[in-house]
């Protein structure tokens, strides 16, 4: 067996800063102390990561769980809680050593039995068990030491791994058996859980025990050199956007989220606050039903492709706070690739018509499905049909709410609509492999008839699942994403920016996917 | 009055029965997947499939409605489906926030709307009348949620005197809870005191008109005995019937000042369970929520009794 990069190629260069000796100092807290309150939008319902999908409860949960391996700040898959990884030659093993004496919030140390009892509570009931489906078992040779034993190779194992989408959180052997959603909230992360109110707020405090990932100098991404220079940090749900201004303008608040333009200017001319764009939040996008006609109809799909302007979609979704954005990554990421720009932003009128008259579109209504749950989906869905019109499409709304959209849009051979707006949040952060899986069956997002994929996009997904080498994988990637934009099963406008803000005497907080409170201070 | 109490429980048994029933039937009738809400907009389609299987939300209709009642004649109000916790554990958590903001903005509903109305009454046709009149139209008109902002803004973000959300509980620090709950509270309150204001109004001009106000009048009664007394006391039957729907209106007006002011309570919980299609939370909740309300609608009952004699020889 010998020492190999994380199998995806991607973190190479994270296991080799892992070993590599350190020249710089790591990081020290310029003050230490404070209560921060963080003004969180969304209710949490629980702090069960393993069964969660939910982006509240990441917000929290990840201050006070770990993993195994994680993402840094270029979402690269980087070791956490272990030291190392060894992959087998034939790719049927991963072999990790732990880091060496790091304990749970409950004193406990650390050791290989607490990693597989979270293994098999996640195999159990974590909402992603899907994970280990080609994983034949684990092993703990020793108590410093995890193996996952590979039913099939899968390259791209590590990258599914480090998802902190519904992340395998590494909790004490004796919480194995606990319920779903009723974990018992004990990790190993720099903030411990203090108090949770369900609807009204959650309160962390420093974890003392709490041991540095020495083989960083930062923090980068979810892991790294990780310091709580907070006494405390409270979680407060503020449901309300107003209210959350008005609490972070009194103070009441130090950091909060999702801050709508409406007040961006007022806050602008506040020095006492900071605005903190966080770019790439989500890629907003409309998908079509290709199980019903006409959009089961090539030429009827590019032709609403041609019509769409999408810097008026974007502008009227977000209130101006986008990025034009080819595809399904983004520029900052190594998988990102433009394949398939032409079909981006065309905005030809003309030539929308031309490929109408060519479908043989005879005035059918459209039905342009959306909620108000999401008003970047409501507003660019109006503009949408605004612009379909104009070409001479009959295209209406349908608004429900985002449950029932879902539902309509989840349902095989639907006769009900026509296009489905969406957001994209999670998964394209999390990587190409993680975002196409929405193109893929079961529930392939373009609705192909009786859930039956494309057989050239199946073919480029597993490609970008099964092939060894990365630049093939990647190549996979562009594949898929020109196919899926040439044979428009999917229309992504653009990148949308989500906006938080903080007072200005909060240090050290960047804006990322889930907010960090370590490596934060507060300066007096 | 032991025969009164027992009749008004013994009719709530059907109301019980209906709004089960109706809560059932109406959270099955409205579409949208309670797996897709309740995982979020970041879960992908394999892991909403996921969560319907683990929730067991494929189980045929009637299998459903028979679990529920097996469950709630053992007293089991289900688990829910959002929290992975008992619907009448998550109520007892939420409720003691949602009575005490109501109680505390019927309080001041009681102080704002009866001393107006009988204020008003007794300066008949004066700027005073006029002036308090003005007001409670001004209270019944304005929504509770731009009242809320507007306070926000002014004693919270302006003054700095209130915060601006939040919830502290009563046994942890009264005076936190006070200033936790003064804004929500009063913004409740004042639609409902402009209500009972011009109700109070309307009942006290009708009784001081009456014989036998002139006869205490005339029998050289202090003001103050006259009116508290003999007007007043009969003026309150129709004052109390209006505070029982008050007590219903203040409930349900929480459900839009808890989430304004951040406060954990039942409306928040009950809005979340139903745009989350959290089945079990919403037929549990309901029905926890109507039981309170018959409740307070038998007290009421009491209370007619209590103060006209009539109810009791009916």
């Amino acid at each position: 067996m010998k020492r190999l990069s994380l199998s995806t190629g991607l973190v190479a260069a994270a296991m080799a800063l892992s070993a590599a000796p350190l020249l710089a100092a790591p990081f020290t807290c310029p003050t230490r102390g404070g209560d921060l309150v963080f003004g969180q939008e969304a209710n949490v319902n629980s702090l069960d990561q393993m069964t969660s999908s939910t982006i509240s409860t990441r917000n929290i949960a990840m201050n006070i769980y770990e993993t195994l391996v994680t993402r840094d700040e270029n979402n690269k898959p980087i070791p956490e809680l272990a030291e190392s990884m060894q992959e087998a030659p034939d790719g049927m093993a991963y072999t990790f050593k732990l880091r060496q004496g790091i304990t749970f919030h409950n004193g406990k140390v650390l050791t290989s039995a607490d990693v597989a009892a979270s293994f098999d509570r996640y195999k159990r009931i974590g909402l992603q068990r899907s994970t280990l489906d080609n994983v034949a078992g684990w092993e703990t040779p020793d108590a410093q030491t995890f193996i996952i034993r590979m039913s099939r190779v899968q390259p791209t194992f590590i990258e599914a791994l480090s998802s902190f989408s519904v992340p395998i959180v590494i909790i004490p052997a004796e919480h194995k058996d606990d319920e779903r959603q009723q974990l018992r909230p004990v990790g190993t992360g720099p903030f411990r859980l203090m108090e949770f109110v369900p609807g009204s707020h959650a309160k962390l405090g420093r974890f003392d025990g709490y041991k540095p990932n020495t083989a960083y100098e930062q923090r980068t991404g979810f892991g790294g050199y990780r310091v709580a220079c907070l006494d405390t940090v409270t979680f407060r749900i503020v449901t309300e956007a107003s209210a959350r201004v008005a609490g972070l303008e009194t103070g009441a608040l130090q950091v909060v989220e999702d801050v709508p333009t409406r007040s961006l200017e007022g806050l602008r001319r506040n020095n006492a606050i900071t605005i903190l764009p966080l770019q790439n939040w989500w890629i907003q996008i409309a998908l079509p039903n290709t199980a019903l006609a006409p959009t089961d109809n090539l030429a009827f799909r590019r032709a609403v492709q041609a019509a769409m302007n999408v810097e008026d979609i974007m502008d009227a979704a977000t209130d101006n706070n986008y990025r034009l954005n080819v595809g399904f990554q983004y520029p900052n990421q190594p998988s990102y690739t433009d394949a398939g720009k032409e079909t981006y932003n065309i905005n030809n009128q003309q030539r929308a018509r031309a490929l109408l008259r060519e479908s043989g579109y005879r005035n059918e209504p459209i039905v342009i499905l959306t909620n108000r749950d999401y008003p970047p989906m409501y507003n660019s869905a109006l503009v949408m049909e605004q612009q379909l019109k104009a070409v001479g499409i009959n295209a209406s709304l349908r608004v429900v709410d985002w449950p029932t959209s879902v539902q309509m849009s989840q349902r095989v051979n639907s006769t009900e609509w026509h296009f489905f707006h969406s957001g994209w949040g999670t998964q394209p952060a999390l990587g190409a492999l993680a975002t196409m899986q929405f193109l893929v069956s079961p529930g392939a997002n373009y609705r192909p008839k009786d859930d039956k994929d494309d057989p050239d996009v199946l073919a480029a997904w597993n490609d970008m699942n099964n092939l060894r080498d990365p630049a093939a994988r990647q190549q996979a990637f562009a594949r898929m994403q020109r196919l899926v934009l040439e044979r428009a099963y999917a229309y992504p406008f653009g990148a949308l920016t989500k906006v938080q803000a903080s007072r200005a005497n909060v240090k050290g907080f960047t804006p990322f996917r889930i907010p960090r409170f370590s490596n934060v201070w507060i300066e007096r | 009055m032991i025969l009164l109490t027992l009749r008004r429980l013994l009719s709530a048994i059907p109301v019980l029965f209906i709004v089960s029933l109706i809560s059932f039937g109406l959270m099955r009738l409205i579409p949208g997947d309670p797996a897709a809400a309740i995982a979020g907009i970041a879960a992908t389609p394999a892991q909403i499939e996921q969560l319907r299987r683990d929730l067991g939300l494929d189980e045929p209709l009637l299998t459903q409605l028979l679990h529920y009642y097996q469950g709630l004649l053992q007293g089991d109000f289900g688990k829910s489906l959002l929290l992975g916790k008992g619907v009448l554990a998550a109520t007892m958590e939420r409720l003691p926030v949602t009575i005490g903001l109501s109680l505390y903005a019927l309080v001041l509903t009681l102080l704002i709307g009866v001393a107006s109305g009988i204020i008003a009454a007794l300066r008949q046709n004066t700027w005073v009348d006029q002036l308090a009149m003005m007001i409670a139209m001004l209270g019944i008109s304005i929504p509770g949620f731009f009242l809320g902002l507007l306070m926000i803004i002014f004693f919270a973000v302006q003054l700095g005197w209130l915060p601006s959300g939040g919830y502290v509980p009563f046994a942890q620090d009264p005076i936190g809870w006070l200033r936790s709950t003064t804004m929500p509270a009063i913004s409740l309150a004042l639609l409902q005191a402009g209500l009972l204001a011009r109700i109070t109004r309307s009942g006290m001009l009708e009784v001081l008109r009456q014989d036998y106000v002139r006869t205490a009048r005339a029998k050289g009664l202090p003001e103050r005995q006259v009116i508290l007394k003999h007007a007043l006391a009969n003026a309150l039957i129709p004052i109390v019937t209006v505070v029982g729907i008050i007590i219903s209106l203040l409930l349900s007006g929480a459900v839009v000042t808890e989430a304004l002011f951040s406060l954990p309570g039942m409306g928040q919980l009950l809005t979340q369970a139903v745009l989350s299609r959290d089945y079990p939370m919403v037929q549990g909740g309901l029905l926890l929520v109507t039981t309170f309300l018959v409740v307070v609608n038998i007290l009421v009952d009491i209370l007619y009794a209590l103060i006209d004699p009539r109810v009791r020889y009916e």
